[in-house]
């Protein structure tokens, strides 16, 4: 089921949350809201989920309005940050809840319900934890539940609001692998919040970048990373340096204020000058894992750029602190400043 | 497990006094105890059945003692539901829902804590007796609240309406709104999501506001007693009948009746530190009543 989002304007008061949003959610893919903190992202999920509503504008669920739907008719599942288990029932009740409060004539019988449970507890592979309640559960696991829970209901969009926000780095990182997994399985439209680019860039098909209630870009993971198409977009995804026009016009190449961004592993370096390469002296020197990280430092005021090179282009150039080096930028984008 | 063992060590070295200190701390604290809460609680039972259990039957046998007893439970059992039901939708409704006139809502919740009884009392019979507001219109379609079985009822919902919304804000704020919106997502209507997801979360908590609501509402004496009239076995509640029954030097029955109010309060003790330990047991939140 695809959504449109059509003029979304949502105020708290005098702040702005989201400030004229358009955008399409094709079926079936899974998409990243992306972005700092207080940038909107989760106003718009909870907007379309029918937790918030909308000051002006349209949401359409396969081209039919739903503002006259509220969150319970809207058939969405949605898994929370927190996880919101019902914290006085059994993991087999939670996922049990969406199917026992249906209307009368739609409800399954005990039998189907408990098929179904156990089904869903399969499919997040924590069936054996069915008798437990939630307080007893592990973060990641309450997650999978949540998520069990949401899908027990067949919903047709699955809205996640910080999915793996709460939980370790290594436990974050198995779930969304398993949550790219699960979503290649089951198809369904979804659309998950996340601060964490690396999450977005390893797990959604699509990224939408958001700023201060603004859509900043829209694209694959690889189109956001490798061509962002505004400065918030190039700091906010990725390392990187700026060099501005007044100091390196060099690299700018453009005339009146304008700053140069270049990534870290956009930098090459040398030991002789080459065309438009900037003089620098190697402060720190840093591998981890497979990259190695210089800090170098450039001009007068020893500004300093950050550079990564992966461990044979090291070698092929080894240097060590207070070595004096050349850099200059394979991939340059300049914005005005 | 060595490293955790040797952490529960340091920690009793680190809160380590001297015998003598804990000695005179315990002392101290067993002594103000039973100064003001032993002795007075002694008393009761002692002047009570002093004179032997046929006299403490007999006092509490009199027409006007049951009446009394009658009266009190009444109120009780009127109070305590209505301020249920108040406390429920209002604790609901501030911590869940942002709305205008949430502060002020607060702060009317609270009126009863700050003003004093008797003048809770006061301002009902300000409105509603022979000479107030609304008394000219009450008696002209006979209607009587003060002095009167109705009145009563009034004040004690007045003065123990607090009870039961200050012990659930607390909770219910604590707990959020989160579960309650997976239910909404999940398909559950108002009404479901009230009776399966928020009551169960706020259960205990609710259980003890009524059991301090219900301590209250039969203990009241200042604003009762204001509206009351003191009319023997027409409006007297249990704590106005003590009263009299002192100021006619009747100590016997006075203390025989007030021993009753005395077991009401060791029950409420009793039911308030099983009510607290399931809570602790239940690994939820304790429901705020330190300040009571």
């Amino acid at each position: 089921m695809s959504i449109t989002i059509q003029n979304l304007n949502k105020q708290f008061g005098n702040f702005t949350a989201l400030n004229n949003i358009n955008l399409e959610v094709n079926s079936g893919e899974l998409l990243a809201l992306l972005g700092p903190s207080g940038c909107g992202k989760t106003s718009l999920l909870r907007i379309i989920g029918g937790l918030d509503v909308q000051n002006s504008g349209k949401i359409l669920f396969h081209g039919t309005d739903v503002e006259q739907r509220d969150a319970r008719e809207r058939n969405v599942g949605f898994v929370f940050q927190h996880y919101a288990l019902f914290r006085h029932m059994t993991v087999f009740e939670n996922v049990a809840f969406g199917l026992r409060v249906k209307p009368k004539k739609e409800r399954h019988t005990e039998t189907e319900i408990k098929r179904r449970v156990h089904e869903l507890l399969q499919l997040v592979q924590l069936d054996w934890l069915a008798d437990r309640y939630p307080a007893q559960l592990s973060g990641g696991q309450r997650q999978r539940i949540a998520l069990a829970r949401a899908l027990a209901v067949e919903p047709q969009i699955l809205l996640l609001d910080e999915p793996f926000g709460a939980l370790d780095t290594k436990v974050r990182k198995e779930l969304r692998r398993w949550l790219r997994r699960l979503h290649d399985e089951l198809h369904i439209t979804s659309v998950f919040v996340t601060h964490d680019q690396e999450e977005a860039l390893e797990v959604a098909d699509r990224i939408v970048v958001m700023n201060k209630g603004n859509i900043e870009q829209v694209g694959s993971p690889d189109d956001v990373y490798a061509n962002p198409t505004s400065p918030f977009v190039y700091q906010f995804i990725g390392n990187v340096n700026l060099f501005h026009s007044r100091t390196h016009a060099l690299w700018t190449q453009q005339p009146g204020d304008a700053v140069a961004y270049v990534r870290p592993h956009d930098i090459d370096i040398s030991l002789i000058p080459q065309q438009s390469s900037l003089p620098a002296v190697v402060k720190q020197v840093r591998a981890i894992g497979s990259v190695v990280r210089l800090e170098a430092a450039i001009g007068q005021d020893g500004e300093v750029v950050e550079i990564e090179l992966s461990r044979e282009r090291f070698n092929i150039t080894p240097v060590a602190v207070n070595d004096e080096i050349f850099i200059w930028p394979r991939q340059i984008k300049v914005f005005e400043a | 497990m060595s490293s955790s063992h040797q952490l529960i060590n340091n920690r009793k070295i680190a809160t380590h006094e001297s015998k003598a200190v804990t000695l005179v701390l315990i002392t101290v604290a067993l002594f103000y105890l039973l100064l003001f809460l032993g002795i007075p609680l002694f008393a009761v039972f002692y002047e009570a059945l002093g004179k032997g259990w046929a006299l403490y039957w007999a006092a509490l046998q009199d027409p006007d003692a049951w009446s009394a007893i009658e009266l009190t439970l009444i109120a009780a059992a009127i109070a305590v539901p209505a301020n249920l039901v108040f406390g429920v939708a209002a604790a609901w409704a501030i911590a869940k829902f942002e709305f205008r006139g949430k502060s002020v809502l607060i702060t009317l919740i609270d009126l009863p804590f700050a003003v004093s009884p008797v003048v809770s009392g006061l301002i009902y019979v300000l409105l509603f007796g022979a000479q107030g507001w609304f008394g000219p219109w009450l008696q002209e379609h006979d209607i009587k609240l003060i002095f009167a079985v109705p009145g009563i009822v009034l004040v004690t919902i007045f003065v123990t309406f607090p009870f039961i919304a200050r012990e659930l804000i607390p909770l219910m704020q604590a707990q959020g709104k989160e579960e309650e919106e997976a239910a909404i997502s999940l398909g559950a209507s108002g009404w479901q999501t009230f009776w399966r997801v928020t009551v169960p979360n706020i259960k205990w908590g609710l259980l003890y506001g009524v059991i301090l609501c219900n301590a209250r509402a039969m203990g009241e004496f200042g604003a009762v007693s204001v509206v009351s009239g003191h009319i023997r076995g027409m409006t007297n509640t249990i704590p106005l009948h003590v009263e009299i029954l002192y100021n006619e030097y009747n100590f016997v029955a006075a203390f025989s009746v007030a021993s009753l109010l005395a077991l009401l309060a060791l029950v409420t003790l009793l039911a308030k530190s099983i009510v607290e330990f399931k809570v602790m047991n239940n690994g939820s939140r304790l429901p705020h009543g330190e300040t009571e």
